[in-house]
């Protein structure tokens, strides 16, 4: 078996290696600090199919000697023929010489048949310093490939193109922190560029991180159609002693009940953003976001959260209309049709009317205290009977995942969820909305979905996500 | 272990129960690897299959099925009705049988009765297909601490095979009363009806329901005679016009009756609830969401992108112990790497200012004459200063550090060195983060040695602005 190719990114210190490690790697725990030297040791990143490494990804310390390196290199040398022979000859001279521990440990895996990933950063001018250190890389004779990350805000690419171009076989643009998950794909097939041997198992790799991109996408519907199931049929029970149900007010348990309902229900919420996160392996995302909570007993958000989340009455009554159709297509199935399908049509109606008069309220006639009977009060809370409260939860699920897929493992700033500025909800079609309102309906009145409907559920939530990624695109 | 569909959806929706506190990425790895394996050896991966390569894992002594905890419940159940329904059984034919010489058994009532267990034991069946439970509080009760809802969707056709076994253990035990009575006891049947019947509409209806076994057992439908004989009131008082005999001879149709309106329907939906419960079993085990997920498992390749390392919690020392230092007046600047191009900012300029240059493109070997070189004009000025001045942006490397120690070596004592790390816009201090790497450069290679410092006049010059203040 032929071995998988290796690349060593390397380059000056701080300009970014570790982060175009952490991006292609999807590894959010690799130490990166704007400071030279936070590498101290090579190390491995082997992408693996079932076990088996299509290739290697190696992070390796930054340049501290090049130029005592370089001297070093043409004494030894004695014609361009030796030059890689040279360059291993300085590498088993100088192991445990702790002046060149850093240069060892980068110049190893290029010795040892590593392609070259050389990293400079965009956002600073170019730098004559670097010079000797590219001098040494073509010494190596290794297929190799610049590529110009961007750290800061300024941009200086154009020169570093130019100066790059000379000694490198490939210059390319990459931010390892902002550039979409396409570019990171077309970036591993330039990789695969460098050497024909390599096109293949780059090409496999590439195809085979597309096809679990796109899985996880409905994975992550099916995490947000589980949770909004779960969240939706909710109920908060207290069973409370005569001796109990005497020391405390209807006024007082309601609160407790309401404060419990929403303790599990932000819990509930938390657990699916963690497993969001560690679906797109995203172990240490610190968030900000705004948590769920209410101003009064009749609301069930904030002002800005029903502002932002919740959808317009219009969009309620044609999803309550759909939704109530297909419950009353039932009745049309069974008359065998005889009932020309008055079945759909006033169910439909009544699915709109009751979305119509009941949406956009935000009520909450979820409460419920029993009298006292055989010596036990029975209170609950939920499940919530006010279908906005799905579509805000569907909002923020779906504004997160859309962050958390859009994010590269570079990125180690807060994640800050600001709500958006639409109703991006308005722009899913109508059979998804049918399905969304038609879960949320069954989940109101405690009933189960059948496998059907699940499905037609998760495609729903589905559907939602392209909608909010492509309203994004647009409006960025 | 898994030899039936049922105990196979149990065993599975156990299994399925306990991976729920398993990380996702070890289910991931393991099926992946278990379906890999079934590709190698040309099999098919499946539940059955499946469920084997766990337990094999597992080695012995491990649970002989994890299904068994249910499957036992529902024999217990079983076992119960059946006997209820045998001792059921024995009590309702004594009942129906009950005759102490002054009237007849009512061959009506015996049909009537045949006709509510028939219609029970369809009641029991298209119960359990619609799926609707009336026992569900029985099955509550004994399922305790079971919230499975493959379990519960799967009780209404559990429950109507315990209700036909009960069933079916009624009506063998009424048949063999029935057989026993007959042979202790003399039993006299005849028909009796309030309504105007006469006795060839009633022998119609006999033979109507003798149609199953009229062929196999001619003995066992009555003819004319024996109706027209055998009706009796109870107010007409004894009627010695019939022969005993003939009171008896009823008894192979009601044998018959029992035995094919009562115990074979009882029989077949038996073994008809058997095969629901399998299709059923079969149905929810594929649309299992467990299996939903194993198949995804199974199919998708497990992909490791090299992100299991975890150094980030390796991070280096960025304290910053020292601050910014007032810039030392000096005509002697040594510009690192190129930074005086394309050139030094005036405010660091001077009428007799010198300027050396060393590290980028420069050799080691120049390096060493620029550090002669000031060493030189240095031997002139008493208390001298020398400013290095940097590219901020472009981090301090080994290179400037062994600069600095054999500059520090040569040069005399006494001698202030300052890197002066100059930002891209002269006019602008350098950014506070690429400051502080200057810092703790400065820090680490000279001590007190070597200062950092910025160009005066440059605006925010929070260091300096707090030394003077204090």
């Amino acid at each position: 078996m032929t071995q998988p190719p290796v690349f060593a990114v390397v380059g000056h210190p701080n300009k970014g290696k570790s982060s175009v490690v952490a991006t292609l790697s999807q590894n959010d725990a690799i130490a990166i600090a704007l400071e030279p030297g936070t590498t101290r040791q090579r190390q491995s990143y082997p992408m693996t199919v079932d076990g088996r490494t299509l290739y290697v990804l190696v992070d390796t310390p930054g340049f501290q000697r090049p130029r005592r390196v370089l001297e070093w290199l043409e004494a030894h040398s004695v014609s361009a023929s030796d030059r890689a022979e040279t360059v291993k000859a300085f590498v088993t001279q100088h192991q445990g010489d702790g002046r060149f521990t850093d240069e060892c440990e980068l110049l190893t895996p290029l010795i040892e048949g590593a392609g070259i990933i050389y990293v400079v950063d965009g956002s600073v001018p170019y730098s004559a310093e670097h010079e000797a250190e590219m001098t040494i890389l073509r010494w190596t004779g290794r297929p190799s490939l610049a590529l110009i990350n961007s750290i800061g805000s300024e941009d200086y690419s154009e020169t570093w193109q130019s100066a790059l171009g000379q000694f490198f076989q490939v210059v390319r643009k990459f931010d390892a922190v902002r550039a979409p998950f396409e570019q990171h794909l077309s970036l591993l097939r330039a990789f695969g560029q460098l050497e024909p041997d390599w096109e293949q198992p780059l090409e496999e790799a590439t195809g085979f991180l597309s096809e679990h991109r796109r899985k996880n996408q409905s994975q992550a519907a099916t995490l947000i159609a589980r949770a909004l199931e779960d969240m939706m049929a909710y109920r908060e029970k207290r069973t409370l002693t005569s001796a109990q149900a005497s020391g405390i007010s209807d006024e007082q348990l309601a609160e407790q009940l309401r404060d419990r309902w929403y303790r599990h229900q932000r819990q509930r919420e938390q657990t699916l953003r963690t497993d969001i996160e560690h679906l797109y392996h995203h172990q240490r995302i610190q968030r900000q976001e705004a948590e769920l909570s209410w101003h009064n007993e009749h609301d069930l958000f904030s002002e800005d959260s029903r502002s932002t989340w919740a959808v317009s009455r219009r969009y309620l009554t044609t999803a309550g209309f759909g939704a109530g159709a297909v419950s009353g297509a039932s009745i049309d199935a069974i008359t065998l049709g005889h009932s020309l399908g008055a079945g759909a049509l006033v169910g439909g109606l009544i699915g709109a009317a009751g979305s119509y008069f009941y949406g956009d309220r935000l009520m909450l006639p979820a409460l419920n205290i029993g009298v006292l009977k055989d010596g036990f009060k029975t209170a609950t809370f939920g499940p919530v009977q006010d279908s906005q409260f799905g579509y805000v939860i569907l909002g923020r699920a779906v504004d997160h995942w859309w962050h958390i897929s859009h994010r590269n493992h570079a990125g180690r700033d807060f994640l800050d969820l600001e709500p958006a500025d639409h109703h991006w909800l308005e722009s899913l079609d109508k059979p998804a909305r049918q399905a969304i309102q038609l879960a949320f309906d069954k989940c109101r009145k405690e009933q189960s979905m059948d496998e059907r409907q699940r499905h037609k559920f998760i495609a729903a939530i589905e559907q939602s996500m392209i909608t909010y990624d492509d309203w994004r695109l647009n409006r960025a | 272990m898994t030899d039936t569909p049922l105990r196979l959806l149990l065993d599975f929706d156990a299994f399925s129960q306990r991976d729920h506190h398993q990380p996702p990425a070890f289910l991931h790895r393991r099926d992946r690897k278990f379906a890999l394996t079934c590709e190698q050896q040309g099999r098919t991966p499946n539940a059955r299959l499946w469920l084997e390569h766990m337990a094999r894992l597992s080695g012995p002594g491990a649970d002989r099925s994890a299904g068994d905890k249910a499957i036992r419940l529902w024999r217990r159940i079983n076992t119960g009705f059946v006997l209820v329904g045998g001792l059921l059984g024995i009590l309702t034919m004594l009942g129906l049988l009950f005759y102490d010489g002054g009237q007849r058994i009512n061959i009506t009532a015996f049909l009537a009765f045949v006709m509510l267990q028939l219609l029970l034991a369809l009641f029991t069946t298209v119960q359990s297909i619609a799926g609707w439970q009336p026992w569900r509080w029985l099955t509550k009760r004994l399922n305790r601490g079971s919230t499975s809802d493959t379990v519960h969707r799967l009780q209404p056709a559990l429950m109507a095979r315990a209700s036909h076994l009960g069933g079916l253990s009624f009506a063998t035990t009424g048949l063999l009363t029935l057989l026993v009575m007959v042979v202790v006891q003399d039993l006299a049947f005849g028909w009796s009806t309030t309504l105007n019947t006469a006795a060839d509409r009633y022998h119609q209806l006999i033979l109507w329901v003798s149609v199953p076994w009229h062929w196999v057992w001619p003995a066992a439908v009555p003819d004319l005679a024996l109706v027209e004989a055998t009706r009796f009131f109870r107010a007409g008082g004894q009627s010695n016009a019939v022969n005993p005999e003939q009171w008896g001879q009823w008894w192979p149709f009601v044998v018959a009756l029992w035995g094919v309106w009562v115990l074979l329907p009882r029989l077949a939906l038996s073994l008809f609830s058997a095969l629901v419960i399998r299709g059923k079993a079969r149905q929810l085990l594929n649309n299992h969401p467990a299996m939903h997920a194993l198949m995804y498992r199974m199919e998708t390749p497990t992909i490791d992108t090299g992100n299991e390392h975890n150094d980030a919690g390796d991070m280096p020392d960025t304290s910053t112990p020292t601050g910014l230092s007032p810039l030392p007046a000096s005509n002697l600047i040594l510009a690192w790497a190129g930074a005086d191009k394309p050139e030094l900012p005036q405010g660091l300029m001077g009428p007799d200012t010198q300027v050396f240059g060393a590290g980028g493109r420069a050799t080691l070997a120049e390096d060493h004459r620029a550090i002669g070189h000031i060493a030189e004009a240095l031997a002139g000025q008493p208390g001298g200063a020398v400013l290095v001045v940097t590219r901020s942006w472009e981090p301090p490397t080994g290179e400037l550090q062994d600069f600095l120690e054999t500059a520090l070596e040569t040069w005399p004592p006494h001698v202030v060195v300052h890197l002066v790390p100059l930002s891209p816009d002269p006019n602008q201090p350098p950014d506070d983060r690429q400051l502080r790497q200057w810092l703790r450069f400065a820090h680490r290679t000279g001590g007190d040695g070597i200062g950092v410092s910025i160009l005066p006049g440059t605006p925010q010059d929070p260091y300096v602005i707090r030394e003077q203040v204090l």
